[in-house]
């Protein structure tokens, strides 16, 4: 630095406003994120209203009308047998809205668990953890999924168990790198240098910037497990009451009828993309208005 | 004729956050072989002045949105992007800040000197590579043929910057811009890499600007200075008389806020309060105004025009026998220069007309500024607690 | 770069080892007798027995783990329960159908999507960039079945241009010769069945690649946007330079970076995908044969395949972070 360096430091006016209130604000201006918001209120509103606004029973129809189109009286047409569709849909939104949420947060609590101890103790601690990490990460996420269900029998329980397995590593990884990412950072050494005790350092330094990344992560998660709970469905690996309307079970029982009976693919098909799009742009709103260095 | 004229030059910048005014106006000549500086803080539009000359703004933010550069005879602001490509590199060449990311770090320095001299001389590769190793051994860079297999990241940070100089002067250009050749380098080295620039563009008679924050670069190698504030020049003339009788506040405030070895014992660095104005605003009265010891209440609402200090009508625009002008309506005498301060019995700074005050006091996002000046230890001179002022506008950051 | 290699090569061995417990935990810690689990309901006191000879099953659990080790480094992957083929011989014979699969929509994956991302970049926040935007959007939020069945329902339903399932039509009796169907139609001397091999393999392909897509096309707008905020790309234009060179050049050649990172680790994500997408196009792949074995709780099957498919997801992952350390001199040299 030569001779003479002027440097303005701004103080904010208004601490109080703080991180979280500043990335609300912005996130309410993301219009992606609004349009991500309004698909989740579809899929939520679905989930919980299934019963109130089901026209028909989701589980009993009459075989007589088997296979029937679209039509004034069933919307979304009828399945093999003769069940309403859209009363299937609505009932399907409940199954993927419950296992979807239960299985993130079944993987946050172990991801984070396994991130947090890594990060936080370091050493070997660190090395084992990031090992088992590593050989979980190593097996392609659905065939986890898939072979944890195949081994602890179906159920809707093992599914949400599943697909947090391919979600924990995930957020084991991203919680250690922000941790340790943190503790090297000029900002904690500065606050600890100031003489910041460790729980301020931990909860108002350390926490806020580590979870970030991790909600953004979750949010996202969402999507994938809704998508990764149907898939599971879709190869037979649904709910073990076969009668249970779930998105993914219902498009295998519709694909010996590519010919006959198309709304069948399309219904379900279209509620999952739903669902996971809003997810998906929810979570990327996210993104850029929790980081303000996004900010564009 | 000058070889560069800049003729009112008014670039702004788009931006969500609102218009930036980075350049409000700014004229200025230069002759064939003559150095000038830029001098001013960061965001004063010295940099944005340069890049616009280049027509090398950032896009879509930044526009050239009213004046003229000359150059050469041609106007470059008219020229089609082809022929201004043909200038870039071949007649006006350009060295940035920073050696460490100006230079492309997955090419080799040969890919990166041949493809400079092949993109403007039908010549072939073994030819180029040969021109390259001649220019690598005049910036001094030992091993010259053997270093031109290396990457950037192999060498030191001078030695870059050697290498950036070396770019620069392959096509033997008529202009060099240098934006703050040194001021990402170590003390030590910023001496040798000034010397070079020099002594390679003395030789080779080309004409330099060179931009800066640092007094102190500037006054060993430039023949003029311009000093820049808030988008505007407000001081202009040879550098012995901007040293000898700073003329504006502003640059007496940059002169007393450097330690110089000819002061006398015990005399205090002064510091420049407050900060740049905010140029989301579109410029009312004397930028310099709100921090300036000397204001009037005309400062506040008009802004002084760009005038020769003698008061002769004659003006010279460049060459060594340029008029020293200057845009103050309450120059500083020569003793209250030389003291860093107003001198006058009983004057008190005018005081921000009504309108003036409700505007910064409703500025939206206002922030408390703490002025922190160092000095050449890095330890905290003077700490002056602030008047509230308004946000640094973010442009590009010259004192990364 | 062979320390590097060599580091990297030596990282793996702790993984393939943590891998082998893991998979081992699997099958010796079912619920119940593990041989009555395994064999279901193919179980019968000779097979019972047999199975429980085989793995060791009346051994401590650490000699049983030695011994699928051991197996296993020898390669030894066991047999099928139900038809007694072994693993690795069925592996190898489905294998390339599941290579050709993922090749073909890595192809179409990175041809379509760095295109596609720089053509967002070069037009940020312009129409293109939008329509760029959605479309990615589209491609990480539908599922691969429910992406097949539609591409289906469209291509060969409806519309009739294109095969809905298999990897070729079995009237044109082309020998297995490689199990590269598009390797051994042109070894069969026949190039309408090359023809037809290919037309069964785009919408699969399409469908397996619609993720990889998206997140290319994304990941190579936001290396361009970077990449070209960067000083050196200043210079570069400074310099004089084409604005194509710059592009290709200063701006591809350092966006490559994230963008081959990004590709690398797709390949995980495609094999996974192709599972799913085997199952859905009737694809005769490790997939499809995986699925089934599930669904025949063929146990050992299941094991042994999923250690090879991660073996080769590890391996891919080696080759990709030493070819970006390739690429990438900053580390080549350290």
């Amino acid at each position: 630095m030569s001779a003479v360096t002027v440097a303005a430091r701004p103080v904010p006016a208004r601490a109080s406003r703080g991180l979280w209130r500043d990335a609300l604000r912005r996130l309410l201006r993301n219009r992606p994120a609004l349009v991500g918001f309004f698909f989740i209120g579809i899929f939520v509103l679905a989930a919980l209203l299934a019963p109130v606004i089901a026209p028909y029973d989701p589980l009993a129809g009459r075989l007589v009308d088997r296979l029937k189109p679209p039509s004034a009286e069933h919307i979304m047409g009828t399945d093999l047998q003769g069940r309403d569709e859209f009363s299937r849909i609505l009932y399907g939104a409940r199954v993927s809205l419950q296992v979807g949420v239960v299985s993130v947060v079944l993987g946050l609590l172990m991801g984070g668990t396994i991130g947090a101890l890594a990060g936080g103790i370091g050493g070997r601690v660190d090395t084992i953890l990031m090992r088992v990490v590593d050989v979980l990460l190593a097996i392609p996420g659905i065939l986890l999924a898939i072979g944890i269900v195949a081994w602890l029998d179906r159920g809707l329980f093992q599914i949400m168990l599943a697909v947090a397995a391919t979600n924990a590593p995930i957020f084991a990884r991203l919680l250690r790198g922000s941790l340790l990412a943190l503790r090297e950072s000029d900002f904690v050494i500065a606050a600890r240098s100031i003489g910041a005790s460790s729980p301020r350092l931990l909860f108002r330094h350390l926490l806020p910037n580590a979870l970030t990344p991790l909600i953004v992560q979750a949010t996202l998660a969402l999507a994938t497990a809704i998508i990764d709970v149907a898939g599971l469905g879709f190869l037979g690996l649904g709910p073990p009451d076969p009668r249970t309307a779930e998105w993914g079970t219902m498009l295998t029982d519709s694909t010996k009828f590519l010919h006959q009976a198309q709304h069948l693919i399309f219904f379900p098909g279209l509620a999952i993309v739903i669902s996971a799009i809003g997810f998906n742009l929810l979570g990327d709103g996210l993104r850029e208005s929790l980081d303000p260095r996004l900010r564009r | 004729m000058a070889l560069l004229d800049v003729d009112d030059l008014v670039v702004r910048f788009r931006t969500h956050e609102g218009t930036i005014h980075a350049v409000n106006g700014v004229s200025f000549e230069l002759e064939e072989g003559e150095t000038l500086g830029l001098v001013g803080e960061s965001g004063c539009g010295k940099s944005v002045t340069n890049l616009a000359v280049m027509r090398l703004l950032p896009k879509p933010a930044g526009k050239v949105e009213g004046g003229r550069v000359i150059f050469d005879g041609q106007d470059l602001l008219a020229l089609p992007e082809r022929e201004m490509r043909e200038v870039r590199g071949r007649d006006i060449a350009m060295i940035f800040q920073d050696p460490m990311t100006s230079l492309n770090p997955v090419l080799t320095i040969e890919e990166q000197m041949v493809e400079t001299i092949r993109a403007h001389r039908q010549v072939s590769v073994a030819d180029a590579r040969q021109r390259a190793v001649e220019l690598l051994s005049m910036v001094g860079i030992p091993h010259p043929a053997d270093r031109l297999k290396s990457y950037p990241h192999q060498f030191s940070g001078g030695m870059r910057q050697r290498v950036m100089i070396a770019m620069a002067l392959a096509l033997e250009p008529k202009l060099l811009i240098a934006d703050e050749p040194t001021t990402a380098l170590d003390v030590t080295i910023q001496a040798q890499v000034l010397e070079l620039l020099r002594d390679l563009t003395e030789r080779a008679g080309t004409a330099v600007i060179v931009i800066t924050h640092d007094l102190g670069v500037v006054a060993g190698i430039t023949q003029r200075l311009n000093v820049m504030y808030a988008g505007h020049i407000v001081e202009a003339g040879t550098t012995d008389a901007l040293f000898e009788r700073p003329s504006h506040p502003y640059t007496v405030g940059l002169l007393h806020s450097i330690p110089r070895l000819d002061a006398p014992p015990g005399e205090k660095l002064i510091p420049i309060e407050g900060v740049p104005p905010d140029q989301r605003r579109a410029p009312t009265g004397c930028p310099f105004a709100p921090r300036c010891a000397w204001r009037l209440e005309v400062c506040w609402t008009e802004m002084p025009p760009l005038e020769p200090v003698d008061g002769s009508a004659e003006v010279v625009l460049s060459g060594p026998r340029a008029s020293h002008r200057v845009a103050c309506h309450n120059r500083p005498t020569a003793d209250e220069a030389r003291a860093g301060r107003p001198l006058r019995p009983g004057f008190v700074p005018a005081p921000p007309p009504g309108d003036v005050v409700d505007e910064l006091v409703a500025a939206e996002g206002a922030v408390e500024e703490e002025l922190v000046v160092f000095d050449d230890s890095g330890a905290p001179a003077t700490a002056l607690p602030g008047a509230h002022g308004l946000p640094q506008s973010p442009e590009e950051g010259e004192q990364r | 770069m062979l320390r590097y290699i060599a580091r990297r090569l030596l990282g793996v061995i702790p993984v393939l080892f943590g891998l082998s417990i893991v998979l081992f935990a699997f099958v010796h810690l079912l619920p119940g007798d593990p041989a009555v689990a395994l064999l279901g309901q193919h179980a019968t006191p000779e097979r019972t027995a047999a199975i429980r000879e085989l793995l060791g099953l009346d051994k401590p659990l650490h000699e049983q783990y030695l011994l699928y080790l051991s197996d296993i480094l020898r390669g030894d992957f066991g047999k099928s329960v139900i038809d007694n083929r072994l693993v690795v011989d069925e592996f190898l014979l489905r294998f390339p159908g599941t290579v050709e699969l993922t090749v073909a929509a890595l192809i179409f994956a990175v041809g379509i999507g760095i295109p596609l991302g720089r053509l967002a970049a070069r037009h940020v926040q312009g129409w293109p960039d939008g329509a760029v935007t959605v479309v990615s959007l589209l491609g990480v939020s539908i599922p691969i079945f429910v992406l097949g069945l539609t591409l289906q329902v469209i291509f060969a339903v409806k519309l009739k241009w294109l095969p809905a399932s298999g990897r070729i039509d079995p009237r044109l009796g082309i020998d297995a010769v490689t199990n590269f169907m598009l390797l051994d139609t042109l070894l069969a001397g026949k190039p309408a069945a090359f023809v037809d091999a290919l037309k069964h393999l785009v919408l699969p392909a399409i469908a397996l690649g619609s993720i990889p897509l998206a997140i290319v096309t994304r990941i190579t707008r936001a290396a361009v946007l970077d990449v070209a905020n960067e000083d050196y790309v200043r210079t570069a234009r400074a310099k004089g330079l084409k604005e194509r060179r710059v592009d290709d050049r200063h701006i591809m050649r350092n966006a490559w970076l994230p963008v081959t990172t990004v590709i690398g680790l797709q390949v995980g994500g495609l094999l996974a995908g192709a599972v799913i997408t085997e199952t859905v196009f009737a694809w005769n792949g490790v997939g499809a044969w995986v699925v089934d074995a599930i669904q025949n709780h063929d146990y050992l099957v299941v094991q042994n395949a999923i250690l090879l498919f991660a073996l080769i997801f590890i391996v891919v992952n080696l080759v990709v972070d030493i070819g970006y350390a390739y690429l990438n001199p900053r580390i080549r040299y350290s």
